[in-house]
């Protein structure tokens, strides 16, 4: 069983747009998905969860419809808009770099 | 891209997701996940808690939502404004008196504002009315008196195309007659420049302005309306358009009426009509052309179109020496500047005192909440105690003491609707007549600061007081002994106080020189005496040659004059004449003008001219000191003869006896082309009498120089009868009218502007100085009036909330034993100690202030209104203490303790 991880500051964001980029989803599908990639090792719940949601949709990065989920209730869709596209990619651009050295520092250190 | 975010997060902002749009999502997200973990096994209660553990609740989701998004603080100022409107209900004794004092005080200096908005910074209506200039000459000598300067068709077109002028508008007055119904109506015209719509660039309520095109082929015959000879004349109709108006017995075309704020012009008189300047007559007269209203380009500087003008006025004075005075120099005037002198200096005093008045009204809001607060201590402490920050309390403090100011601000502002109206109503000859006094944008916008200001102004000092954390001690139990830090009551009151004392010495000095000026000897007798203006039908070429002569047009004023003396209850009938434009009625009577005399020390003596009959002495009741009056024959000849006033009399022949010295006046040879003279009418005349000094410079000034000559010297079109009657002569008007008609049936009584029919009562109240003087009495008494009472209910409810607050300390003092004297005393002394203090402090700075404000007022602050203001003001205080105290000595002892 793997250990649950602690989700960095301002990393939640950059996880919905993933999330999101592969097609519409509600926010219930939403936290599913970022559960169902991280192998069930993102704690993400605790309500910080829809604040990140608001906060996106405010930047106009992501955009909310209404319509119905799988079971036939309806829920409010979000999709990623062009500038949420590019944030992601951006994000995602400087996310890897980051990685990159610290994984470099920590590597040499290691050595 | 930046900039793209910062609208959209803006735009989301002002159109959020709405309340129910946000829990239905959150609630079908909690359904979902609740749906989930019963689905993995949780029982449907367990899995319920859950959910909402991890999830949160739906009833704070909005609050999360729009805290995230930035509206929150909007959400708590909205909950803290209601929380204050909420309180006011509560309280709404307290409420009353703070909003009133703040509707009071804003409403007050709402009104000065748009009142120096309207007449100080924007008073006429015409398009770049601060670069419309008024070309006077100025005569070195006599600085103070301006003198325009008439041109020629040539000249105002030399002008008009020098280069700082952008362009330049020329006009003259003319008595005009409206012809072709049953009597013929006199009317005030101006002859204007066909360049006039332009010039003004105000759009006419109705149709059009005056076109350049109106001057082809000679002027064409159109006409332009003011708006209140619209009014008077036509009922407002507003199909008058087109209609057509017969003028000095040419038909007219009307094609526009111009809207109420335009009434062009205040300082040679407000035209009724308005028509092209092409079709003024070209007589022959001396005075030929129009009087020029220059704009100038809006780049150049007064000084620099001074010095590029002058030589061009130099110029027309070589060609022209007799319109101008031997030295002098130009100067280009902005419109404004008569008003300015005038009003500028009164309206920035009233607008101290109404200044003054706020600062008392704030203060006394400030005194009403700490009061208040004190009673909210309990509310504020458990606040503090279940964890507002300090800044959250002192917000929500401001934000009830701005919703106090804000409701005192929309009160003041409809009071002001009427305030602004009041010195209109009360002196309506000092302000130009174009100055239309309304609330608009900027006014609006003023009030609003204003009451955003107040309301931090009076707010803040209570709300840090009421914040302060030791507060939180408090919250045990409720407090019995002295309160603490009654010292900023006695601060705001004693403030108060002094400057409430401030206003009423102002007032008080000023309705003193007022009283002072109504006082003052005349020099003659104003009551019961009526100003009758003709106008002799000079447009009327068949009526106008049987009075061409000068003994024709003499027998018909006699004629006249003798059927009004007739009338039963008419004791005298006088006439007189107008000598270059201006008649005898006082307080300002006469035209300046030179005059030799052997013998005196005077270059250029000058005296002012008046052409009367030997009764106007006797209607207006100015004694003769010495010599003679002329006699009947003399009158009628008009030569050889004239008396002085004493002021002539001690100014140029101190030392000698007056009577029986030569004088002569050259410049009434040069009078208009409707008038005649007699027929040595610049000869010599010899002083046969000098009479008393009546005023004639205005009602406060001295009494400068003047000659009396029989009226037949000249004869223009314009006659006055000055008729002394029994009784109010406003009642005689119809009978006079009758008599005048029994003479000629088509002559009609004058109601011109200069040449009009009113009481000599009514010109006095006219005199701009007196108006003036006198509503700045009423309104400063007004304000200190108002300052009292604002600062009276400061101390009354300084005093009430204190003894009302210590009931149960007033009790025991009194069960203990303690004489009632005492207690009185305890329960009023920090109110009556500030109050002593403020009229100390008040005392010494008005002595201080005095000199400033005799400069200012040019009365100096009499120290016995000084002391009168403070006892009224000590004794009205002492009643604001004892009257709330007496509650302190009325509490039964039993029944005060049981409040414990």
């Amino acid at each position: 069983m793997t250990k649950p991880v602690e989700l960095p500051q301002g990393t939640l964001e950059m996880l919905i747009l993933k999330a999101i980029s592969l097609g519409p989803l509600h926010g219930y599908g939403i936290l599913l998905r970022i559960q169902q990639i991280s192998g069930e090792r993102l704690e993400i719940l605790q309500g910080s969860f829809y604040t990140a949601i608001y906060r996106l949709e405010r930047q106009g990065w992501i955009k909310g419809e209404w319509g119905e989920s799988e079971n036939n209730r309806r829920a409010r869709f979000y999709s990623l808009t062009a500038a949420g596209t590019r944030q992601l990619k951006a994000e995602t651009a400087k996310w890897t770099d980051m990685a990159a050295v610290v994984a470099g520092i920590l590597g040499k250190k290691a050595i | 891209m930046s900039l793209r975010t910062a609208i959209r997060k803006l735009w989301h902002s002002i159109a959020p997701r709405t309340h129910s749009d946000v829990e239905e999502e959150f609630r079908s997200t909690l359904n979902a996940y609740q749906e989930d973990l019963i689905r993995r096994g949780l029982p449907e209660e367990e899995a319920r808690r859950k959910a909402r553990i991890d999830l949160g609740r739906p009833a704070t989701q909005n609050e999360t939502y729009r805290d995230t998004i930035g509206l929150r603080v909007f959400d708590e100022l909205g909950g803290d404004i209601r929380y204050g409107l909420r309180g006011l209900r509560r309280n709404p004794g307290f409420a009353a008196v703070a909003v009133l004092s703040l509707a009071l005080g804003i409403g007050a200096t709402t009104a000065m504002f748009s009142l120096i908005y309207a007449v100080l910074l924007h008073p006429f209506p015409y398009a770049g009315a601060d670069r419309i200039m008024n070309p006077v000459v100025i005569d070195p000598q006599h600085p103070g008196e301006r003198s325009w300067f008439p041109l020629s068709k040539a000249q105002f077109d030399d002008l008009r195309l020098a280069a700082p002028v952008d362009s330049a508008l020329g006009f003259n007055n003319s008595d005009m007659e409206i012809t072709g119904g049953a009597l013929p109506e006199d009317i005030s015209g101006i002859y204007v420049t066909e360049n006039a719509g332009t010039f003004f660039g105000v759009r006419p309520l109705l149709g059009r302005n005056l076109e350049p095109s109106d001057a082809e082929n000679g002027g064409h015959f159109v006409v332009v309306l003011n708006y209140r000879f619209w009014q008077r004349h036509f009922g407002g109709d507003p199909h008058v358009i087109g209609r057509m108006l017969e003028i000095n017995h040419a038909p007219y075309t009307i094609v526009g009426v111009m809207p109420r704020s335009f009434a062009f012009n205040d300082s040679t008189g407000v035209g009724d009509v308005y028509v092209p300047n092409s079709l003024m007559p070209s007589f022959n007269l001396p005075f030929v052309a129009s009087i020029p209203w220059i704009k100038l380009r809006p780049d150049v500087t007064l000084a620099a179109a001074n010095a590029a003008l002058e030589p061009i006025v130099r110029q027309f004075a070589q060609q022209h020496p007799d319109r101008f005075p031997d030295h002098w120099h130009l100067a280009l005037e902005p419109i404004i500047v008569p008003y300015q002198q005038g009003t500028g200096r009164t309206l920035t005093l009233l607008l101290a005192g109404v200044v003054l008045l706020l600062i008392i009204g704030c203060a006394n809001c400030s005194i009403l909440l700490l009061a208040r607060g004190r009673t909210r201590q309990h509310e504020l402490a458990i606040r503090s105690a279940i964890g507002a920050s300090r800044w959250r309390i002192v917000r929500q403090l401001l934000v009830e003491a701005v919703v106090l100011s804000s409701t005192g601000a929309v009160l003041g502002v409809a009071a002001s609707y009427w305030l602004a109206k009041l010195p209109l109503l009360l002196s309506p000859h000092s302000f130009p007549a174009e100055s239309v006094i309304r609330i608009n944008a900027p006014i609006l916008a003023f009030s609003i600061a204003l009451a955003l200001l107040c309301g931090i102004l009076f707010g803040l000092a209570p709300a840090l007081r009421l914040s302060r954390r030791d507060q939180a001690r408090m919250l045990p139990g409720k407090q019995i002994g002295a309160a603490p830090a009654k010292h900023r009551w006695s601060v705001l009151i004693a403030a108060q106080v002094a400057l409430t004392l401030l206003l009423l010495a102002t007032a008080g000095t000023a309705i003193r020189s007022f009283l002072g000026l109504m006082q003052m000897p005349l020099g003659y007798d104003p009551a019961n005496v009526i100003k009758l203006g003709l106008l002799l039908h000079f447009h009327d070429p068949g009526e106008w040659s049987r009075i061409q002569s000068r003994e024709a047009r003499t027998a018909y004023i006699e004629q006249i004059r003798e059927k009004i003396a007739s009338v039963a209850g008419i004791s005298t009938a006088a006439v007189s004449s107008d000598a270059f434009g201006t008649d005898a009625t006082p307080p300002y009577t006469g035209a300046e003008s030179s005059f030799n005399m052997d013998g005196i020390r005077d270059r250029e003596p000058l005296a002012r001219v008046m052409l009367v009959d030997q009764r106007y002495f006797a209607a207006l009741r100015i004694p003769l000191l010495q010599g003679r009056l002329w006699n009947t024959d003399e009158n009628t000849r008009g030569d050889f003869i004239a008396v002085v006033n004493h002021a002539f009399a001690t100014r140029y022949l101190s030392s000698s006896n007056a009577v029986g010295r030569q004088l002569r006046i050259p410049g009434l040879a040069h009078q208009n082309h409707w008038a005649v003279t007699s027929a040595q009418s610049t000869a010599w005349r010899q002083i046969i009498g000098v009479a008393g000094d009546a005023r004639n410079d205005g009602v406060d000034r001295p009494v400068v120089p003047a000659i009396y000559l029989p009226y037949t010297a000249v004869i223009p079109s314009n006659v006055q009868f000055f008729v002394r009657t029994q009784g109010d002569p406003l009642t005689y008007l119809h009978s006079m009218r009758a008599a005048i008609a029994s003479v000629a049936s088509d002559q009609q009584i004058s109601n011109s502007t200069f040449n009009g029919t009113f009481t000599l009562n009514e010109a006095i109240e006219r005199d701009a100085q007196y108006s003036r003087q006198r509503f700045f009495s009423v309104l400063f008494g007004v304000w200190a009036a108002m300052g009292l009472a604002l600062a009276l209910v400061g101390v009354f409810s300084v005093v009430a909330y204190s003894v009302a607050q210590r009931t149960t300390e007033f009790g025991v003092r009194l069960a203990l034993g303690a004489p009632r004297a005492h207690v009185l005393w305890v329960a009023a002394r920090i109110a009556l100690v500030s109050t002593a203090a403020g009229i100390v402090i008040g005392l010494a700075f008005d002595s201080f202030l005095g000199a400033v404000l005799a400069h200012w007022m040019q009365s100096a602050f009499a120290a016995g209104s000084l002391f009168a203001a403070a006892a009224l003001l000590a004794l009205s205080a002492l009643l604001a203490c004892l009257l709330p105290a007496r509650h302190a000595i009325a509490v039964p002892p039993a029944e005060a303790l049981r409040y414990e």
